[in-house]
């Protein structure tokens, strides 16, 4: 049996007082105590990226983050990225170029993605294929995720 | 499972004297996944996230100090680590795995693991690194390649902590390169080739060679490093260096590839490594 211990995460701008088991990853508790779905569960061994979150500005895998290691920092997950409605140019570059098709990859890759674009704000193409490389689609759609990168790289500088 | 964020160095050794089961977690990339996997249970997580020691890249004395919690991240960007025998070191970082797995993963807790296909492990040995290591008796210094024993073994005693790695400076014209051969980007390598070169004119006058994924340890010969030393490593020198490579090594058959495959990359690896530190 092990001891609970209280945590304050602050995700997507919130302040949240959790009580988790030190063993739980952030990946977890963001989906099970915050209801926060949007971080997918795939590998849960930090190869898939489909669980890539924003700490700190950094894109981390939220399956290899304890819970309880994670206060003071500035968590933000998918569900950050809208703001008054309106979808993040990520988000809706995915969309209008159809970068997804089953979508279970899609929140690790736009996280990923605009992680990237916050270092570097005009990548090459083959840049965003090296970036995205941590990031598997099983539905093999590759091409059209990184067409989706670069237009919303377009829509931003236009 | 209890999870304590020691506030130093003298916290951490205490908690790891009173209890054969602590584990000191660094960035988590490996301990967390293996937690993930319940292929291991620490009675206690000790974070070293909060110890102001294992932080920070400088120059001390006579060596670049690399604190152990330095991510790899933070081991690819370092402008210390730009030119010398240091180079082949930030070659290594910036080739593991994935960005936000570099942005977690932390060259302390990679090297203790001592996985023989990770990278860090062989271009230590080519920089000629050392390592600063604490215990309850104090601290003490070695050179890395006594470090790593086995598959997943080191020489860090039970209650003691890697607290740095040390680059000494003493061949700041030097060339280096890690090039690893692996199934798909970001992989672990089949095979990786780490070394550091010096050139007088056209003629090597130092050279440090290390093999990693071949054996359960980072494959390093002073019979390689001699006869590339004094040599203009033309293609009669490198065959003989990589023969003896070939004879020495000890790789196993794994996903990543046969033993005998693994042997048969070292040559074409070497050279296209010593022709690209030069290049």
């Amino acid at each position: 049996m092990t001891n609970k211990q209280i945590v304050k995460l602050e995700v997507n701008g919130d302040t949240h007082e959790l009580l988790v088991q030190p063993t739980q990853t952030l990946l977890h508790v963001l989906r099970e105590q915050l209801q926060l779905t949007g971080t997918k569960c795939g590998c849960n061994n930090g190869v898939c990226g489909s669980c890539t979150i924003i700490v700190d500005g950094q894109a981390v895998r939220a399956c290899l983050s304890l819970a309880v290691a994670s206060s003071e920092k500035e968590i933000t997950t998918i569900e950050g990225l809208e703001e008054n409605g309106k979808l993040q140019s990520l988000q809706q570059a995915f969309i209008d170029k159809q970068g997804l098709q089953c979508g279970f990859c899609t929140p690790g890759m736009i996280m990923s993605s605009l992680a990237l674009l916050a270092k570097n704000p005009s990548p090459s193409i083959d840049d965003i294929r090296e970036d995205l490389s941590g990031n598997l689609c099983r539905c093999t759609g590759y091409v059209k995720i990184a067409d989706a990168v670069m237009s919303a790289i377009e829509v931003e500088q236009s | 499972m209890k999870y304590i964020e020691a506030l130093s160095l003298q916290e951490a050794l205490e908690i790891l004297a009173g209890d054969d089961e602590a584990r000191c977690l660094a960035g988590g990339a490996t301990l967390v996944a293996m937690m993930n996997a319940d292929l291991i249970a620490p009675s206690t997580l000790i974070s070293l996230r909060r110890i102001e020691e294992l932080k920070g890249i400088s120059a001390v004395d006579n060596y670049i100090r690399i604190g152990a919690m330095n991510t790899h991240s933070d081991v690819a960007n370092a402008e210390q680590l730009l030119s010398g025998n240091a180079f082949v070191i930030r070659d290594a970082a910036r080739q593991i795995a994935h960005p936000a797995i570099r942005n977690m993963g932390t060259i302390g807790g990679s090297i203790c693991h001592a996985d023989p296909a990770s990278d860090f492990p062989g271009s230590l040995v080519a920089a000629n690194a050392e390592l600063e290591i604490i215990g309850t008796d104090g601290l003490r210094q070695i050179p890395v390649q006594d470090f790593f024993v086995d598959y997943l073994e080191t020489s860090l005693q039970e209650g003691e902590v890697l607290t740095a790695i040390l680059v000494p400076t003493t061949h700041s014209q030097a060339h280096g390169r890690h090039l690893k051969f692996s199934r798909t980007h970001g992989d672990y390598a089949t095979v990786s080739v780490s070394l550091v070169l010096s050139m007088q004119s056209d003629v090597c006058n130092y050279a440090r060679v290390a093999i990693g994924s071949v054996a359960p340890t980072p494959l390093h010969l002073d019979t390689v490093d001699n006869i590339l030393t004094g040599s203009k490593l033309n293609d009669d020198v490198l065959d003989d260096a990589a023969n003896l490579l070939q004879e020495a090594c000890d790789p196993i058959d794994d996903v990543r590839g046969s033993a005998e495959y693994r042997r048969k990359i070292i040559p074409g690896l070497l050279k296209r490594a010593i022709a690209e530190a030069l290049g």
